[in-house]
């Protein structure tokens, strides 16, 4: 039989889980830049091209909340990744 | 020992096979990454080549059929033999080649399981091959796993720009570079468990039909140091040609899609390894790319080169059994036929690779666009282009 439901899960999940590992990385790298001078946050969107690095300064002063947000997000996409290994590796189930 | 000839000449060209499908899907996991400058070429498919090595060695648990019940075997079925077997490489093998050629990424399974169709339609007739499986293992699947991975893709893409919209642009380039490498990685591993377990499949199979191995036992460690080693070996040599149309010639890839295409294939591999509905790398990964493109702007996708590869996918099965068919055809006529056949199959190999050398791609100028490839006779890709 063709498996229609697991074929619903699998879209459902692969969206959840990839969607979100994505969010929250970026989520990650939008708190570190909290603080940054308003020139120096240029969207990558914007059609701004790849800058050397040094053009720009990437040390700024940053709200303590916003370092703590981005290592937390950090912290879940790395708990994310350590869930894929252990998925992937058949030793370890 | 008759069967000693054939067995030898099964398990030379598995390894070929296995190197091939190395080559073939380097660029699955790697293309974005050599393409956003997030790893250098060279790092790119070493990271690649170890990982499918290790990947191979993780996972040994090798299938008790050649075919995953696309050929009825067994009881009531057909017997599939040595030579059947080693027909179907012939054809899998040379279409893998032909694509290569190309720069079209197309799934080594699909061209395995296409050769061994042929074979099985040659040897015993139509009945040999249970076309429901064709349909919910082959076709389904192919048609999900660009659809499914290529929305998953968009709104992944979609969200990262959303969301770095006002990050400053040097830091997360850098960090989606970062991010980038580790889910291709993720991808690389993914694959050295899942495709080196075909070729020790098939060599520990024919083992055990022949005679040599007995049944119910797994791989000899040779087998597994061997096939391990080919997919590796051809991860490593780069299929630079497959790598630069996926890296170059369907989307434009910038760090932040690159990241968002990645993370989407590997999450959807993952899942649907686990969830009992197999998709193929490959088709996995060129939808996620496809999807990267369509999450930064929708027009900025090739339809072109991606309308060429999904008449890749659609000849793949048909093409491997069409070569694997006519192998059989000669292989049955004896000894003679045999040595015609073996002989054709290193020509054609020969054929392929002295062609490459007359419009290179080497990793020196994967990332380069120009429009070599596609100055050429697109008629044989059949593209419209």
């Amino acid at each position: 039989m063709i498996a229609w439901g697991s074929l619903g899960i699998e879209f459902v999940v692969s969206l959840v889980s990839a969607v979100g590992v994505v969010a929250i990385f970026a989520l990650a790298l939008r708190l570190l830049a909290v603080g940054a001078p308003e020139h120096v946050r240029l969207g990558v969107a914007g059609g701004v091209e790849q800058v050397a690095d040094g053009e720009l300064p990437l040390q700024h002063a940053r709200p303590t909340w916003a370092s703590l947000g981005a290592y937390l997000c950090f912290a879940v996409d790395i708990a994310v990744v350590l869930f894929g290994l252990w998925l992937i590796i058949p030793q370890f189930h | 020992m008759d069967a000693l000839p054939i067995v030898i000449l099964v398990i030379v060209l598995g390894l070929v096979f296995d190197f091939t499908n190395g080559f073939h899907d380097t660029a699955n996991a790697m293309a974005t990454s050599v393409a956003t400058g997030a790893l250098k070429p060279r790092v790119a498919v070493l990271i690649s080549a170890v990982l499918n090595l290790v990947g191979a060695f993780l996972s040994t648990e090798v299938a008790t059929t050649v075919s995953s019940g696309i050929v009825r075997e067994g009881e009531g079925g057909v017997h599939i033999s040595a030579a059947m077997i080693f027909a179907g490489l012939v054809g899998a093998i040379i279409w893998n080649l032909a694509t290569w050629y190309l720069g079209l990424p197309s799934s080594s399974t699909h061209a395995l399981f296409g050769g061994l169709i042929g074979a099985a339609i040659v040897g015993s007739g139509f009945d040999a091959v249970d076309w429901f499986t064709v349909l919910s293992k082959i076709a389904l699947p192919a048609l999900f796993a660009p659809l499914v991975a290529g929305i998953v893709a968009t709104v992944a893409t979609y969200s990262a720009y959303m969301i770095t919209k006002r990050a400053t642009s040097t830091g997360a380039e850098r960090g989606f570079r970062y991010g980038q490498t580790v889910s291709a990685s993720l991808v690389s591993l993914a694959h050295g468990t899942n495709d080196a377990q075909k070729t020790m499949g098939i060599i520990t199979l024919t083992l055990i039909a022949t005679g040599y191995q007995q049944a119910g036992t797994g791989p000899h460690f040779w087998v597994i140091l061997a096939c391990a080693l080919a997919i590796a070996l051809g991860t490593y040599s780069g299929g630079w040609r497959i790598m630069r149309t996926v890296g170059k010639r369907i989307t434009e890839v910038t760090p932040p899609q690159g990241f968002a295409a990645e993370a989407s294939s590997a999450a959807t591999i993952l899942v649907s390894s686990h969830l009992g509905f197999p998709l193929s790398t490959t088709q996995v990964t060129t939808g996620a790319i496809v999807g990267s493109g369509l999450g930064k702007k929708l027009a900025s996708v090739n339809w072109g080169t991606f309308g060429r590869m999904v008449l890749a996918w659609i000849v793949t099965v048909p093409a491997a059994a069409l070569v694997a068919g006519v192998a059989t055809l000669i292989v049955s006529t004896g000894a003679v036929g045999t040595i015609v056949v073996v002989l054709a199959a290193f020509g054609g190999m020969a054929t392929f690779w002295w062609l490459s050398r007359r419009t290179p791609v080497t990793r020196h100028t994967v990332n380069e666009d120009a429009d070599v490839l596609d100055s050429r006779p697109a008629a044989v890709a059949g593209g419209a282009k």
